[in-house]
């Protein structure tokens, strides 16, 4: 009986004794281990220090951390948060502990299908998802937690804002739209540049030609109806190629220094005729507003060309705003929007309550032809003559826009140093020649002629060159002596007014007219005439084209 | 404290027992310094010096270690008067020790 009741006791005292040394061992009081047969150094105490500085060192890391991380078991229970993912719940640790991930992240009472949690299980490697709350993006990123065996036994789950990442990304992807929208609009202008210009001078002889014969057939000749329709299909031609011309920026412009607010109320009255009565008008014009270098009647043309597109946005009345004020552009929103540069701006704003359009619709205003009005109503001309001028003029153009809501382009015009001069007025003339002798130098053979034609009609004596040498010969080497200069101003080897400054060496005072229908980049670039140069647009009527002649002449000091 | 003093052996010289310590340590690291600390205060302290205490370094004498049934280092074998029991680690809880010694025995407990 006694070894009955001795033997649980050895066991209760081996038991004690085992215990003790666990505990000694917890303790970190043991330094060395004895095995069957070697000694295991086990410096146990600077371990336990050293778990404990690790645990601290790694506890700190976990909090310094700027991303949310949960340690999550194999049922995704959160185990373990950093601060960052308190700061994100807005809820302290203890209250994330033990919660099912899917609860907190996404509020939900399971996990959600995209889990990559899900897809994580089955790969065994690193599983990403985006993610939106409220108004931040995130990155979701799971990795596994794998036990020796490879089995899963938790996750470790990190969730990264990249809110400013998604932003850059969605404004890279606007930039590029825009870019591509702008290089669709260059490469379409060139072509409709192109075809314009040789159309230019065919319209010309037509046109020319056309008046030629109406002023030489007989009142009653039954013949001159069909001469006038030939002329009014060209001047509609005429009409159409110019619209092409201001899109493809290659028009000649002739900028002044313009008050835009001054432009805008002299147009008022005729912008009311043109809106009728059911739109009201309104405008809101910036006090002290800074000048800006622009071609007069290219800005009644984009006002007019905005007002009319919102009376047809606007069939059963509405209200039209047209603003003005002064803005900087900053650095931001060059970098924001394709081909804006920073400094300081006119803003032209026309804002209507229109029908809006959508944003398939507005991609494609400004290119040439678009219209969504029906045949007849709409040539889908309107804004992209508005688009070329404004972009020829260095300015830019937006346009914003609503379903339902209305409609609003903004249009950037950079301010001007220069002051305004204030305009001459020119005086009414009579057209009567004196006789004067005129050189032409222009290089298409039918405009030549044509214009030799006309003049010689109008009383003038004309001499033709094909081309600035052939004229420069004729001046300083045959000893004409022209009263007028009337040249082409893009022409091959030497431009018109390279010309008419080598003449003028020989004729300090001689009276020069431009005319063009076309200008190449270079000369939009630099050669602008400026805004005191007599000038001609291509195709003329034979009664402009006197009229200039004469005007020049009259103002010439002699 | 007053307790203790009552019961250290100068006030029962007569039936105290001698004891027969073995500290098993190894070399020089942290626990084993500690504890040949805590033993030569204690001995001086409450033994009053009868006792005979030997060191064995378990890294120079590592067969000794397993003779005796040490496993872990340091360890204080108290061989007699018996019962033989060990104590494992650096013996810095003094109490318990004296408790292994039956010196500061049922005195402090209740
Ligand atoms: N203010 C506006 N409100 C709604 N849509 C507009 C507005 N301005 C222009 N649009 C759209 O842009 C298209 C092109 O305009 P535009 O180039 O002036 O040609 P058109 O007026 O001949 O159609 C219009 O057909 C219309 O769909
Ligand atoms: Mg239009």
């Amino acid at each position: 009986m006694s070894k009955d009741r001795r033997e649980p006791n050895e066991l209760v005292e081996r038991l004690a004794q085992a215990e003790a040394a666990l505990d000694a061992l917890r303790r970190g009081e043991v330094d060395l281990v004895v095995g069957p047969d070697a000694l295991r150094v086990v410096r146990l105490k600077p371990l336990v220090e050293e778990n404990e500085r690790l645990a601290r060192e790694w506890r700190t890391t976990f909090d310094a951390v700027k991303d949310a991380i949960f340690v999550l078991d194999a049922d995704q229970r959160i185990l373990r948060c950093n601060r960052a993912a308190e700061k994100l719940f807005e809820r302290p640790g203890e209250e994330l502990l033990g919660k099912h991930c899917w609860e907190i992240v996404h509020g939900t009472a399971e996990p959600i299908p995209e889990c990559p949690i899900l897809r994580m299980r089955q790969s065994l490697q690193r599983e990403t998802m985006d993610l939106s709350i409220g108004d931040r993006w995130f990155e979701v990123e799971v990795d596994p937690i794998l036990d020796a065996k490879n089995r899963l036994t938790g996750a470790v789950n990190i969730i990264s804002d990249i809110t400013e990442r998604k932003k850059a990304e969605k404004e890279r992807a606007v930039l590029h739209e825009q870019l591509q929208q702008a290089q669709k609009l260059e490469s379409i202008g060139r072509l409709a540049g192109g075809v314009a210009h040789d159309f230019n001078n065919i319209l010309s002889v037509i046109l020319g030609y056309g008046d030629i014969l109406l002023g030489k057939l007989h009142q009653q000749d039954p013949m001159r109806d069909e001469v006038r329709e030939i002329v009014t299909a060209g001047r509609r031609a005429e009409a159409l190629i110019r619209q092409l011309l201001a899109f493809s920026r290659k028009q000649t412009l002739q900028p002044q220094v313009l008050d835009l607010n001054e432009q805008v109320r002299n147009l008022e009255k005729m912008l009311r005729r043109l809106i009728g009565e059911d739109i009201a008008l309104d405008l809101a014009l910036a006090e002290d507003l800074p000048p800006v270098l622009f071609d007069p009647g290219q800005l009644d043309q984009v006002i007019i060309n905005l007002a009319v597109n919102s009376r047809d946005a606007m069939p059963k009345g509405g209200k039209l705003l047209i603003e003005t004020s002064a803005v900087e552009l900053d650095k931001a929103y060059a970098a924001a929007h394709t081909g804006a540069s920073p400094g300081e701006y006119v803003l032209l704003a026309v804002t209507d309550t229109g029908c809006g359009m959508d944003k398939e619709t507005a991609e494609k205003i400004f290119e040439p032809f678009f219209t969504t009005k029906e045949k007849g109503k709409g040539t889908g001309l309107g804004l992209s003559t508005v688009y070329g001028i404004v972009k020829q003029s260095g300015g830019n153009i937006w346009v914003y826009s609503e379903p339902g809501k209305g409609t609003t382009f903004k249009i950037y015009l950079p301010q001007t140093e220069e002051k305004q001069k204030t305009r001459e007025k020119i005086v009414a003339s009579q057209e009567i020649s004196g006789g004067e002798h005129i050189l032409v130098v222009e290089d298409e053979e039918s405009v030549r002629n044509l214009i030799k034609s006309a003049l010689t009609r109008l009383g003038y004596s004309v001499t033709l060159a094909a081309n600035g040498g052939e004229a420069l010969l004729l001046v300083e080497e045959k000893g004409l002596k022209p009263d007028l200069v009337i040249t082409d101003v893009v022409m091959p080897n030497m431009g018109g007014k390279e010309l008419i400054d080598r003449l003028r060496r020989t004729y300090p005072g001689l009276g020069a007219l431009f005319m063009s229908g076309y200008t190449d980049n270079a000369i939009v670039h630099h050669g602008v005439l400026d805004q005191d140069t007599p000038f001609i647009q291509k195709p003329f009527t034979l009664q402009e084209l006197g009229r200039k002649v004469h005007e020049v002449l009259a103002s010439k000091p002699s | 404290m007053s307790d203790k003093s009552t019961q250290s052996p100068a006030g029962r010289a007569s039936g105290a027992p001698f004891y027969r310590l073995r500290l098993f340590v190894a070399g020089d690291e942290p626990n084993s310094v500690q504890a040949r600390h805590v033993l030569t205060r204690l001995c001086e302290a409450h033994l009053g010096g009868r006792c005979a205490i030997e060191i064995v370094d378990v890294c120079e004498d590592f067969h000794a270690a397993i003779e005796h049934g040490i496993y872990l280092v340091p360890a204080l074998k108290v061989e007699s008067p018996p019962p033989a029991r060990t104590i494992v680690g650096s013996l810095s809880d003094e109490a318990k020790v004296l408790h292994a010694l039956g010196i500061a025995g049922k005195g402090v407990e209740p």
